[in-house]
């Protein structure tokens, strides 16, 4: 193909025939429509939007939500505009983060009821929180920070002391918001996204990063890694795990979204494909032409295709059975590039013998219709062990936490 | 109150009821916001948005951008200052339910032609729909005030209006003075049913 072929032929695939035949400059379409063929030009497939303003618990069809016999799930907590993410203070404080707002919120018992207050205002997409020993971090779009001995001063919280900073030089429409969770090893560990659905990241985007708290020393975890919104690690094993969201207008069955592992004392960084490989076997048909996906690292487990994995947790609590301990759930947000819709659940994943993940739902009721648009009511995000052993877990789509809790 | 005479008068009285509702309301009356947004939220006015027949969550995710500082206007952010989540709510599920009635404004023939093609070209029809009547958080545009989307437009491509996802801006970045000019005359005059 000639350049000036290449060149029609990439107009093409980013604005369509329609936009070619115009005299005019192409229009930049949505972030979101990054990627899509010429077929796919007239798709009406969209992402879906939160209700900033929340939606009451009263108005939502709860009984739908089902879990196996003997757990329960309830409304933990409403009116939380879009949560995100959930971290667990030492005193019993639960924030929750938000990515389109600038808030971070504070969910506290007063007196026997909950009460929400809005602790943290006018920051930059401030998805990523995690506590410990009275310090709360924030991951920003452009920078972690941290907040010491907040539990103490919810009412007028300390000034912000910057971890690291610059994390996002290209600023880009796309995957701009972090997930953080803190490791065993006392790092922060963090994504950075790719700025795009299907583009070359520079050398720090499309990574799982993490950083120490103490002197702000930056080191790659992983890469090749389009975005993971949810980080945990194994109790036992002191892995990384954590989700990662497939690219987007590879068709309903292509690519999976998956689940990846990483020793946090590995001696090299492995690169598990993107932007030239997806779900460890299928070739970018963009990036991957002069590529093999045996160069790269294979996921732990594929978690179906647009469904969108978000928070993970191993459950190490003592209220739900004994087989559940050190087993995973995973917060599906659902998808919205594939027609049927899935996803909006939370499932479990279990590991025999030999460490085989094998993943079934746990929770579901969610998705209404898959067919119709919006498929659902309600979207999960992020998962919290508390300290009784429940789980709290997160909706953005209505501004909800809900609790997740068991008993013969 | 008589909103038949859809004249200056009338808006200059409408105005100034803006003026006397910008004042601390004690719940979210749906009859304050017409004195600025018209009879049962067909707006009057040229510079303002009409809010019948909006997606209910188009309506109540901007009234959220003001509360929270995020958009700015001399009359509408004190409006919304004191609103609870839920008012914004109620108030965007009254106004959904509105009858959007047919635009005074007339599309000149030749806008008419072009519109279609921009809005194609320009991906307006990807999040607003084919006949850009909105759907969930993104708002109707077909039959909307010419003067406002005028000035949504320019504020958009200027980075100068929140923007929940940075879509619009992006979609705006590339629009002339004279796109945005036929793309509003060709939304204004469409019907909104």
């Amino acid at each position: 193909m000639n350049s000036s072929k290449a060149l029609a032929a990439a107009f093409l695939t980013v604005f369509g025939t329609a936009a070619l035949a115009q005299q005019t400059p192409p229009a930049a379409p949505p972030s979101w429509k990054q990627g899509m063929t010429p077929e796919q030009g007239k798709s009406t497939l969209h992402p879906f939007a939160p209700y900033m303003t929340g939606r009451s618990a009263a108005e939502l069809p709860l009984d739908k939500l089902k879990v196996p016999a003997g757990f329960k799930v309830e409304v933990w907590a409403d009116g939380i505009p879009e949560a995100r993410s959930l971290a667990l203070g030492d005193r019993g404080t639960v924030f929750v983060s938000n990515r389109l707002a600038k808030n971070v919120y504070a969910v506290v018992d007063k007196g026997g009821k909950r009460e929400v207050k809005t602790v943290l205002r006018g920051l930059n997409a401030p998805n990523g929180i995690a506590f410990s020993k009275g310090t709360l971090f924030v991951a920003e779009r452009d920078r972690i920070t941290r907040y010491d001995g907040i539990e103490s001063n919810l009412d007028n919280p300390p000034a912000p002391k910057i971890v690291v900073d610059n994390l996002d030089p290209t600023q880009q429409p796309g995957h701009f918001w972090k997930y953080l969770a803190l490791g065993p090893d006392g790092k922060l560990y963090f994504n950075i996204g790719a700025p795009g659905n299907i583009v070359m990241p520079s050398y720090m985007q499309a990574s799982v990063m993490r950083v120490n708290p103490a002197d702000g020393k930056l080191e790659t975890v992983a890469q090749g890694v389009r975005n993971s919104v949810g980080i945990t690690f194994n109790p036992k094993t002191k892995e990384v795990w954590f989700t990662n969201h497939g690219r987007d207008w590879l068709g309903d069955d292509s690519p999976n979204d998956t689940l990846h592992r990483v020793s946090i004392n590995a001696k090299s960084v492995p690169n598990f494909g993107y932007p030239f490989c997806h779900q460890g076997d299928t070739i970018d048909p963009e990036y991957g032409k002069n590529r093999s996906c045996k160069e790269f690292a294979k996921p732990a487990l594929k978690l179906g295709t647009h469904i969108a994995p978000l928070g993970v947790k191993f459950y190490t609590g003592k209220m739900f059975p004994a087989v559940y301990q050190n087993t995973l759930f995973i917060a599906m947000h659902g998808s919205w590039n594939r027609q049927p819709k899935q996803g909006y659940n939370i499932m479990h994943v279990t590991f025999d013998a030999k460490g085989n993940p094998k993943m079934e739902p746990f929770l579901t009721g969610f998705l209404q219709d898959e067919k119709a648009d919006p498929p659902m009511w309600g979207r999960p995000v992020d998962i919290l062990q508390m300290k009784d052993g429940s789980l709290l877990f997160s909706d953005d789509y209505n501004g909800i936490v809900y609790r997740i809790s068991y008993s013969k | 109150m008589n909103f038949e005479h859809r004249n200056a008068g009338a808006a200059a009285w409408a105005a100034a009821l803006c003026f006397l509702a910008a004042t601390p309301a004690p719940a979210a009356d749906p009859q304050l916001c017409a004195a600025c947004h018209g009879p049962e939220g067909n707006s009057i006015i040229p510079a303002n948005p009409s809010l019948a027949g909006q997606p209910a969550q188009a309506i109540s995710t901007q009234l959220y951008q003001f509360r929270e500082g995020n958009r700015k206007d001399p009359q509408m952010s004190p409006m919304a200052a004191n609103l609870s989540n839920k008012e914004m709510n109620e108030l965007a599920a009254y106004f959904s339910k509105q009858e959007a009635t047919a635009p005074t404004h007339k599309t000149s023939p030749e806008h008419a032609a072009a519109g279609p093609k921009l809005a194609q070209q320009f991906n307006c029809v990807q999040c607003h729909g084919p006949a850009l009547h909105g759907q969930q958080h993104i708002p109707r545009l077909a039959g909307q005030q010419y003067d406002y989307v005028l000035a949504q437009l320019r504020k958009f491509r200027a980075h100068a209006r929140a923007d929940l996802d940075g879509n619009m801006t992006a979609a705006t970045e590339p629009l002339t003075e004279r796109d945005i000019e036929v793309l509003a005359d060709y939304v204004a005059g469409l019907n909104p049913q």
